[in-house]
């Protein structure tokens, strides 16, 4: 508004600090994208070459159209299944709909590759689930390691994402409009389809274009599911680049990276235009939206039905496959799994001191790293709050450059940073990398959550300390922060999370002081020791699950 | 001495002028209302000498000082101006406690803990809340609530205090006690105050001289009497106390006075003589108002008498409210029994009818 002026430069220099952060590496890509060689070699020349040998590339198309078919298979999946559950738990009379939407919101907690190893033990070739059905039906009636199973299992697994956008379109609708159709003389299914499904069409539009979005970015699922088969998608294609000619071939990277960037951030613009709309039919915001739930009767258990095996499907049987793998020593044909029984896997564990740095590292960075990561999002919030004018329209846009990158393209462009400004090279083998990547690639989710908290905040508030004699920052110290102060601990929480379960981002910056169990998961699948990954992942999951049960327990929303 | 000054005021607010040339000036002890209609800037300008919200052109001045001069570029922030403010909502830290809301301005002031604690103990006795300093905001009722924020308002004596519709978040009952409190707390204190309100009886009952604010521009000032007694415009006619609309047109003028003929007149009824007001042409259009309580039911035909059909009759408690009908005609009129179905005759005191 307008007295903001005598902070104006604090602002003004935490935005342009954001903003180098942000982007310069994609800026170095862009320049790596077009020399010969690595930008630190002593002689680089400009060249389109990279661009001819990767856009020839047949390895390429297929990834390019794999990365497609999966984006576009998931989203026909995710986004019906995820309307459908969303409506059955906000608006009919469904069993114990309460218990089961944390359970519902659990994928997006988990790590991709742990649920990837998950379903591979449980229901792959020789997988605990498919020994049994292939002694049922006499073979097995799935193959999860075709692009059909991919597509299947990356559906499923993103449900969760459409469900939390449609879930609170359909709670800011008034059900009065709902009973006027009602008294007008429609039928429950006839209201549902009339009146309930356009009100949320906004936000399950939303939905879908961020799961096509998170399609063209998936990396765990189709690097464990897909890899296999030698199905490539693109950030798979460009993992598998890194070691193409004997040497690690930056250019060809750079211009794999360009490429995904050319995808993603139209859509991250679209996700942005389409997110204003999504709540245009929200007739009543905050708590107030007085409902009546839909009576099921019969359906119920039907409806039950669908909900239980999706639940199945997607979360108890990853989770109890990876469980059971890492207590037996063996399993596979004619094995009883009782007789196998073991913790050595666990105390395995303790004979590789990189793995124990990587669990003591994940703990950190979630954290101690997840608190400063909040911190930060804070004072970048705060530089844009209460503040109209071209430099927060600049960092609307900045928070957007790393949402287009996916956390392998950031972690390699950040790694790149680091060899390419002298001085910072030291940082490159310590746990600051890691934190500065994870920080930059969940900058756009961090900062939703602190504006979310800041929104809360009446603006007279904030007015009524000016009147009285503070200036700009007491205001901020006494007022507006302690205020946010259950925002910050619930976004704490959320980026504890987020931080534990991230592996993709990690990878590139992967060297002796910078492992993080998601990092690691990544590379031992690389030499195939099962028994440790299913232990480590084992581990993942509980740290994620303590952070859920504190975030459920003192009341923070999940809803980002 | 004027305490606080404003000039020829402007003020855009997303592209729209909200202000525009806006002049007042508060003396020492006086109370001041700021009042309008929704939309006609008078929070605006409010916010704007509080410092909370920016002007492009004009000056205002406290206590001889300009704190915003559009021309000098002068333009302190609100945290300069050592005002005191009271929001409609109160907005009272929920963080703090009723003692640590009170305190702040003194801490920010630097006051040491002993006065501090003294000042704060005084102004919180002053509102009668002195033994609820430890608790918290959402432990106190909404009058108390209100009470509150004029405390943290007053407690670091700032030479002027402005009230942004202090009583509206109050229910009815409460609203007209805390009007009595607060006016007397006014007097007691010889506060110099600026009030918003939208309504005119708050602020005929508040301020010493109200300022009437109609999109942007003051229509009128003076005193309560003034505006409500001797409106010089239509719309401030209109905007202060509950009217009748008398549309008709002008078919003599003699002495100030102007006789109107009422839409729908018959031959014999009398003319509507009322207090000329503006400038009217004999046979042009114009309108009469007259206040409701002006209005009397009369026993027969008379001068400055029409009959008109009774609708209905409504128990107030303390009276009655008519409401009559002749064609496009609509009068209401107050009474202290129940009238009679049928056509009643009413009187217009020609004194008490003004003619626009």
């Amino acid at each position: 508004m307008s007295t903001s002026r005598p902070q104006s430069w604090a602002r003004v220099s935490v935005i342009l600090v954001t903003a180098l952060v942000v982007l310069a590496p994609l800026a170095l890509v862009f320049y790596q994208s077009f020399l010969d060689n690595p930008f630190f070699a002593p002689k680089v020349q400009f060249t389109l070459s990279a661009y001819d040998f990767v856009l020839n590339d047949e390895d390429f198309h297929s990834a390019f159209l794999n990365s497609l078919m999966i984006a576009t298979g998931m989203t026909a999946i995710a986004v019906p299944l995820g309307g459908l559950l969303a409506f059955l738990i906000v608006r009919t009379d469904l069993p114990g709909r309460r218990w089961i939407e944390p359970l519902l919101l659990l994928p997006v907690f988990l790590s991709p590759v742990v649920l990837a190893f998950g379903y591979v033990v449980a229901a792959g070739p020789v997988g605990f689930l498919s020994l049994p059905a292939e002694s049922l039906f006499g073979f097995v009636p799935w193959d999860i390691y075709s692009i059909y199973g991919l597509v299947l299992v990356a559906g499923l697994t993103h449900v969760p994402h459409v469900y939390l956008y449609a879930s609170s379109a359909l709670r800011g609708v008034s059900s009065d409009l709902e009973e006027a159709a009602r008294i007008g003389g429609a039928g429950p299914w006839r209201v549902a389809l009339d009146v309930s499904l356009p009100m949320v069409m906004p936000a399950l539009l939303y939905s879908g274009v961020l799961v096509f979005f998170l399609g063209f970015e998936l990396f765990g699922l189709p690097l464990v599911l897909g890899d296999p088969q030698g199905i490539l998608v693109m950030s798979t294609y460009l993992y598998k680049l890194t070691n193409l000619l004997g040497t690690p071939s930056y250019q060809l990277m750079a211009v794999v990276v360009v490429a995904l960037v050319l995808v993603t951030f139209p859509l991250v613009i679209l996700q942005r235009r389409l997110l204003r709309q999504a709540g245009k039919y929200v007739t009543l915001k905050g708590k107030g939206a007085r409902q009546t739930p839909l009576k099921l009767g019969g359906w119920k258990w039907l409806a039950f039905a669908i909900l239980a095996l999706w639940l199945v499907a997607t979360v108890v049987v990853p989770l109890a496959g990876i469980g059971l793998r890492s207590v037996v020593s063996s399993w596979g044909r004619g094995v009883t799994l009782s007789d196998q029984l073991t913790l050595a896997h666990y105390r395995d564990l303790w004979q590789y001191p990189n793995l124990i740095r990587g669990i003591l590292n994940t703990l950190g960075v979630g954290v101690i790293g997840g608190a400063l990561s909040v911190a930060c999002y804070t004072v970048i919030s705060l530089a844009a709050h209460r503040w109209q004018s071209g430099w927060t329209r600049l960092l609307d846009f900045l928070v957007l450059v790393p949402r287009a990158m996916p956390g392998l393209v950031a972690g390699l462009a950040i790694l790149w940073i680091f060899l390419f400004v002298p001085g910072l090279g030291v940082l490159k083998s310590t746990m600051i990398s890691v934190w500065i990547a994870y920080t930059v690639v969940w900058l756009a989710y961090g900062m939703r959550l602190i504006s979310t908290a800041l929104l809360q905040v009446g603006p007279e508030l904030e007015e009524g300390a000016r009147v009285v004699g503070a200036g700009p920052h007491r205001v901020n110290m006494d007022i507006t922060i302690p205020l946010i102060r259950f925002g910050m601990l619930g976004s704490w929480l959320l980026i504890f999370m987020i931080f534990v379960r991230e592996y993709s981002t990690g990878i590139y910056l992967l060297g002796p002081g910078t492992e993080v169990i998601g990092s690691l998961l990544v590379s031992l699948w690389g030499t195939g020791d099962i028994d440790l990954i299913s232990a480590l992942s084992v581990i993942n999951v509980a740290m994620v699950g303590a952070g859920l049960l504190t975030a459920l327990r003192l009341g923070v929303r999940l809803h980002g | 001495m004027a305490e606080l000054t404003v000039e020829n005021l402007h003020l855009r607010l997303g592209g729209n002028e909200i202000l525009k040339g806006v002049g007042m000036s508060l003396e020492r002890g006086q109370v001041v209302a700021l009042l309008g209609p929704s939309g006609s800037g008078k929070t605006t300008l409010l916010r704007a000498v509080a410092g909370l919200e920016q002007a492009h052109a004009g000056r205002i001045t406290l206590g001889g000082k300009p704190v915003f001069d559009a021309e000098a570029g002068v333009d302190l922030p609100a945290e300069k101006r050592n005002l005191g403010l009271v929001f409609q909502s109160y907005a009272l830290w929920p963080h703090k406690t009723v003692f640590d809301n009170v305190a702040y301005g003194l801490k920010l002031r630097g006051t040491g803990r002993e006065e501090m604690r003294e000042r704060v103990q005084a102004a919180l006795n002053q509102i009668g809340l002195g033994k609820h300093g430890e608790r918290f905001p959402h432990q106190l009722s909404g009058g108390q609530q209100q009470r509150v924020a004029l405390a943290r308002a007053l407690v670091y004596k700032p030479p002027v205090i402005l009230l942004d519709e202090p009583l509206s978040n109050l229910d009815a009952k409460l609203r007209e006690e805390a009007r009595a409190w607060l006016r007397e707390l006014i007097v007691t204190l010889h506060l110099s105050a600026l009030c918003v309100t939208h309504d005119q009886v708050e602020a005929m009952a508040i301020a010493d001289r109200i300022l009437l604010l109609n999109a942007g521009v003051v229509e009128q000032e003076g005193s309560p009497q003034d505006m409500y007694g001797a409106p010089r415009s239509l719309f401030a006619a209109e905007f202060m106390g509950a009217n009748n609309r008398i549309e008709g047109t002008v078919a003599e003028q003699r002495d100030g006075y102007a006789a109107l003929a009422v839409a729908g007149r018959t031959e014999d009824e009398p003319l509507l003589w009322g207090r000329l007001r503006a400038d009217r042409t004999p046979g042009g259009p114009a309108t009469g108002i007259v206040r409701l309580e002006s209005v009397r039911p009369a026993d027969g035909p008379g001068p400055n008498r029409l009959a008109l059909d009774l609708v209905t009759s409504m128990y107030l408690g303390e009276r009655w409210e008519y409401l009559f009908h002749r064609g496009p005609l609509k009068v209401r009129a107050y009474g202290n029994e129940a009238l009679e179905p049928g056509r009643h005759w009413l009187e217009f005191p020609a004194d008490r009818v003004w003619v626009f």
